[in-house]
């Protein structure tokens, strides 16, 4: 009599160290063999966790290689990978670390993941040709107001209330530098052509482009940007602009621009 | 502010951009680079190609799908990383 | 012979990132490049750049790890359609998968699992791979795995197993050799006696790998597929019995883990093509003779 195997119970063993081994499985011995599933065990597991570590390099160095690993398998455990685009896995590891008691003592570990995520969907994203300054240049003031942007399908904004995105250029060098303040920084992810590019974003101009990611109208965007008294719409537009940001401006309802 | 005014108020900033920037449409981009340089700041790009998780259709006898135990803490760079004079983890909150 | 694959009688190398620049840069001889199709089902960017260049210069294998053939449940029409739009896209000389499954229930595991043989699993299998030949056009080239456990519930025999899903799909087989070995040695089998069964007139190409030992829980020898390191003179000898049954064929050395610098990969294609070159008239080398 033998025993049906179920692909339901062997993927259930496969992260579930403490599972018994799937009815069915045997070896040439005619008896089921612990060690000969753990094979497929360690195979998975490795081969996520060492996903991870190639898309979360400088997470990695910032705790070390045992703690990222233990991290991983936490993660691992919680959330499988939902495709077989195993680039695309690990998008939810930043809100993982952040629920983390242990990583309380580096509270900007999330948000330094969250940019090598940000990094890799750059890496990935459709190429387009960014919008030509000249095109600003050419635009009725009015029109350009009520307009907002398309980003380019690699860019991205993040927020962070730690300087996440020199604590990320401190790490791609070896030894790793230090980082000079500890304030916010607005960073933009994106790959205006071969390259994905990270620059930290000016200060002042942190609420205008978020505003802009958000949908809003260059116009609101301005006004929401307005209280700072550094803030100057001609050069964030044009610096935005001249890094690749935008792939096109587009008619913004009257109902947004207020 | 109604649109018009917006508008006004901006066009002025824009212009002055411009000119600033000491550019005309069309742009050259060779003036494009100059420019890029002026904005906020670039950092320095980690290796495009090292870059990626893959795939894998081999095996490994590496061993580790049972450790799971919570016992390592945070011992990497932010141990010695100097982040605005302080050096070190950062008092929990 | 008429082969089920385009792909050219000579050694080929896996298409590694680490790689890229230096191999447009040098257009190193190297038969063939092959890629996992997953790696390169991004919207743009790198990959596809440095894809595009290099399939000017060489045939490209395209190696799916991800489409789950082997799964009881079915086949991922998306990712379906992400394999038509590689094929159309960068026009490569073969197409193949595992004979695995790797997809359960929506969650991907990233590895190779086994399936038991038996008449209902073989004929999933028959229907999952006439729908990717119907949706995709083209014939592909199925491989046979690694295995670590075998499952009661079996009745048929691997090669019988892969020989009727040929038959009655009009597949083509991709015959790796290092998982003969791996295989045969974890489950008591002789890989010669493997080799001599299989339906060599089937094989669109050939894997060659390096495998890792270890031991089971009964102290028995258990080889694991790790792809990690050079291939081992064991399987080189499998390998040239293998030709002098089926002539020259195009084979690839896999080397996915701690991938080494590509002169390392370039010398290990180079053993392959030396190999190769000892059967192109029906000779056999005597090294492995």
């Amino acid at each position: 009599m033998s025993a049906a195997s179920s692909q339901s119970e062997f993927a259930a063993a496969l992260l579930d160290p403490a599972a018994t081994l799937p009815a069915g499985v045997t070896t040439m011995r005619g008896s089921a063999d612990a060690a000969r599933f753990d094979v497929y065990r360690n195979n998975v597991m490795v081969s996520l966790i060492t996903a991870l570590e190639q898309k979360f390099p400088v997470s990695r160095k910032l705790v070390g290689d045992a703690f990222f690993k233990q991290m991983a398998r936490g993660f691992i455990r919680q959330e499988r990978p939902r495709s077989p685009l195993i680039f695309q896995y690990g998008d939810g590891f930043p809100e993982f670390i952040d629920d983390l008691e242990t990583t309380r003592g580096v509270p900007y570990l999330g948000d330094v993941a969250r940019l090598e995520v940000l990094w890799m969907r750059a890496y990935h994203a459709a190429d387009a040709t960014p919008l030509d300054i000249a095109a600003i240049a050419g635009t009725d003031p009015e029109i350009l107001v009520g307009s907002g942007i398309v980003p380019m399908p690699s860019a991205s904004l993040l927020r962070s209330d730690w300087p996440v995105g020199s604590i990320w250029a401190a790490h791609q060098q070896d030894p790793v530098a230090s980082v000079a303040h500890s304030g916010p920084e607005t960073i933009l992810v994106l790959r205006p052509q071969a390259d994905v590019r990270v620059h930290i974003v000016p200060p002042q101009d942190g609420n205008f482009a978020a505003t802009l990611f958000a949908g809003k109208s260059l116009g609101g965007a301005a006004q929401a940007a307005s209280h700072d008294a550094s803030f100057d719409f001609g050069s964030a537009l044009v610096g935005l602009v001249s890094l690749g940001t935008v792939l096109r401006l587009q008619p913004i309802s009257e109902g947004d621009n207020s | 502010m109604n649109r018009q005014t917006l508008a006004l108020a901006l066009a002025g900033s824009l212009a002055t951009a411009f000119a600033t920037a000491a550019v005309a449409a069309p742009l050259a981009p060779e003036k494009m680079e100059g420019m890029e340089k002026c904005y906020g700041i670039s950092l320095a790009g980690q290796n495009d190609c090292a870059a990626g998780a893959g795939t894998t259709c081999a095996g490994t006898s590496t061993k580790d799908y049972q450790a799971n135990a919570w016992k390592a803490v945070p011992a990497g760079t932010c141990t010695t990383m100097e982040v605005d004079g302080h050096k070190g983890m950062l008092e929990a909150m | 012979m008429l082969r089920p694959s385009a792909l050219p009688p000579r050694a080929g190398l896996g298409l590694k990132p680490a790689h890229y620049a230096d191999i447009i840069e040098s257009k190193p001889d190297v038969g063939f490049f092959e890629v996992h199709a997953e790696n390169y089902m991004g919207d743009g960017g790198p990959p596809h750049r440095y894809l595009e260049a290099i399939s000017e210069h060489y045939p490209i294998s395209l190696h799916g790890v991800g489409l789950s053939i082997g799964a009881e449940g079915p086949l991922d029409k998306a990712h379906l359609a992400r394999l038509k739009s590689l094929i159309d896209r960068y026009r490569p000389a073969s197409f193949s998968e595992h004979l695995a499954w790797s997809t359960h229930d929506s969650a991907f595991f990233n590895d190779l699992l086994p399936l038991p043989y038996t008449p209902q699993t073989r004929d999933r299998v028959v229907s999952h791979v006439d729908e990717v030949q119907q949706f995709l056009g083209q014939r592909m080239l199925l491989e046979n795995p690694s295995t670590y456990v075998l499952f009661e519930e079996s009745t048929i025999d691997e090669i019988d197993f892969l020989a009727d899903v040929c038959e009655r799909t009009g597949c083509g087989l991709l015959l790796d050799v290092n998982n003969v070995m791996v295989s045969s040695v974890n489950h008591r089998l002789d890989p010669v006696a493997y080799i001599d069964r299989f339906p060599v007139e089937r094989v669109g190409e050939i894997h060659l790998a390096g495998y890792d030992e270890a031991v089971d829980g009964a102290g028995d020898r258990l080889l694991i597929d790790a792809h990690a390191s050079p291939v081992l003179d064991d399987v080189f000898s499998l390998y040239d019995h293998t030709l002098s049954r089926c002539g020259p064929v195009a084979t690839l050395i896999e080397w996915d883990n701690n991938v080494p610098d590509f002169e390392t990969l370039f010398a290990e294609a180079r053993r392959a093509e030396a190999v190769m070159e000892g059967h192109q008239s029906g000779k056999t080398l005597s090294k492995f003779a």
